[in-house]
């Protein structure tokens, strides 16, 4: 199987800051939405997404997870 | 689309259709009890931890279903503790395709798409009704297995389009489910009738265009004409509304609970 990763991101109320509570690894998009609102349904999230690891640049730092992606640049 | 007139209890119903009623309810409490079983068979084992703890949330989705559907059938003068936990194998309202368990993840998949997929298009109908309880709770489970229906949705399309031998599995499974699902979606006896004719579901050709119109291209893609299956009604036991047979032994026994309810008799 050929997953990619995602970064999960979720807000509880409107207006709450957007944060980073989690990743998974699917085959797509589209199982990663179901996936991710099955994994972390530990609250009733006012709204939730999820990116692929792969489209986050990184600003500032030149190590780390997201450090990969700019090399690929 | 709300209807002129609701009938808020089963007592302001006929007699011929609230035995149709009581029956669809628990039909679907039924197949969803035994659904979730078959979703929890698959909380290890999936192709991955996350498809795993997917199939975990939807049995526990399924079950709270379940007992929700079976807490409703006191309106029909049963008691829902005896219903969950006193039956016998044969007494099961499921659909047929959940007797046995499922022997690998493409069968699991058909049986997402075939037989939970049926299960929503007649909570759908159910809820579009006139019986006001239903109408009242079933939209809440709707909202639930919409993340089913996409689940089911895009494991079908991996594997349709994925290895032959995936690819050969999910057809085979889906063609021995379909034919006696769609036989339970549409039961076509009298007691069916008479509740369609109430307004208490759409009637069966209904409920059968509308699974066509939600999973006939999907199911195309593993070259299934849905249209050209006919639902099986051979055997057709009226009294449950479903084809021949019934849930295995093993599944019953975990479905009532038996081995631990045991500890409490005193």
């Amino acid at each position: 199987m050929n997953e990619s990763h995602y970064e999960v991101f979720a807000r509880k109320d409107r207006g709450d800051p957007l944060r980073h509570i989690g990743y998974l690894d699917a085959l797509d998009d589209e199982l990663a939405r179901v996936y991710a609102w099955k994994t972390y349904d530990e609250e009733r999230w006012f709204e939730m997404c999820v990116v692929p690891r792969a489209a986050i640049i990184p600003v500032n730092r030149t190590d780390g997870p997201f450090a990969r992606n700019e090399a690929r640049r | 689309m709300t209807p002129e007139k609701t009938v808020v209890t089963a007592q302001d119903i006929d007699s011929s259709a609230r035995e149709g009623l009581r029956r669809a309810l628990l039909a679907l409490a039924d197949g969803k009890r035994l659904m979730g079983i078959r979703y929890s068979d698959w909380l290890l084992g999936a192709p991955s931890i996350e498809t795993g703890i997917a199939a975990s949330s939807m049995a526990q989705d399924e079950w709270g279903h379940a007992r929700l559907l079976y807490s409703m059938l006191k309106d029909f003068g049963m008691d829902p503790t005896e219903v969950e936990h006193g039956r016998a194998a044969q007494e099961y309202a499921n659909p047929p395709a959940l007797d046995e368990s499922l022997d690998d993840w493409a069968a699991l998949v058909a049986a997402s798409v075939v037989v939970d997929g049926a299960l929503s298009v007649a909570l759908e109908g159910f809820s579009e009704g006139v019986y006001e309880p239903a109408r009242s709770r079933v939209p809440k489970m709707l909202v639930e297995e919409a993340f089913h229906h996409d689940l089911a949705v895009a494991w079908f399309r991996k594997l349709a389009e994925g290895s032959p031998e995936g690819r050969t599995r999910l057809c085979a499974a889906a063609l021995s489910m379909l034919g006696s699902t769609l036989a339970w979606l549409a039961p076509a006896d009298e007691v069916g009738q008479a509740q369609s004719a109430s307004g208490l579901v759409p009637e069966g050709p209904v409920l059968l265009s509308h699974f066509v119109e939600r999973y006939g291209e999907l199911l195309a893609r593993v070259d299934i004409d849905v249209v050209a299956v006919d639902p099986e009604r051979d055997a057709w036991d009226s009294a449950r509304g479903r084809g021949p047979g019934c849930p295995d032994e093993e599944a019953v026994s975990r479905a009532r609970g038996d081995l631990n309810r045991m500890l409490l008799v005193e």
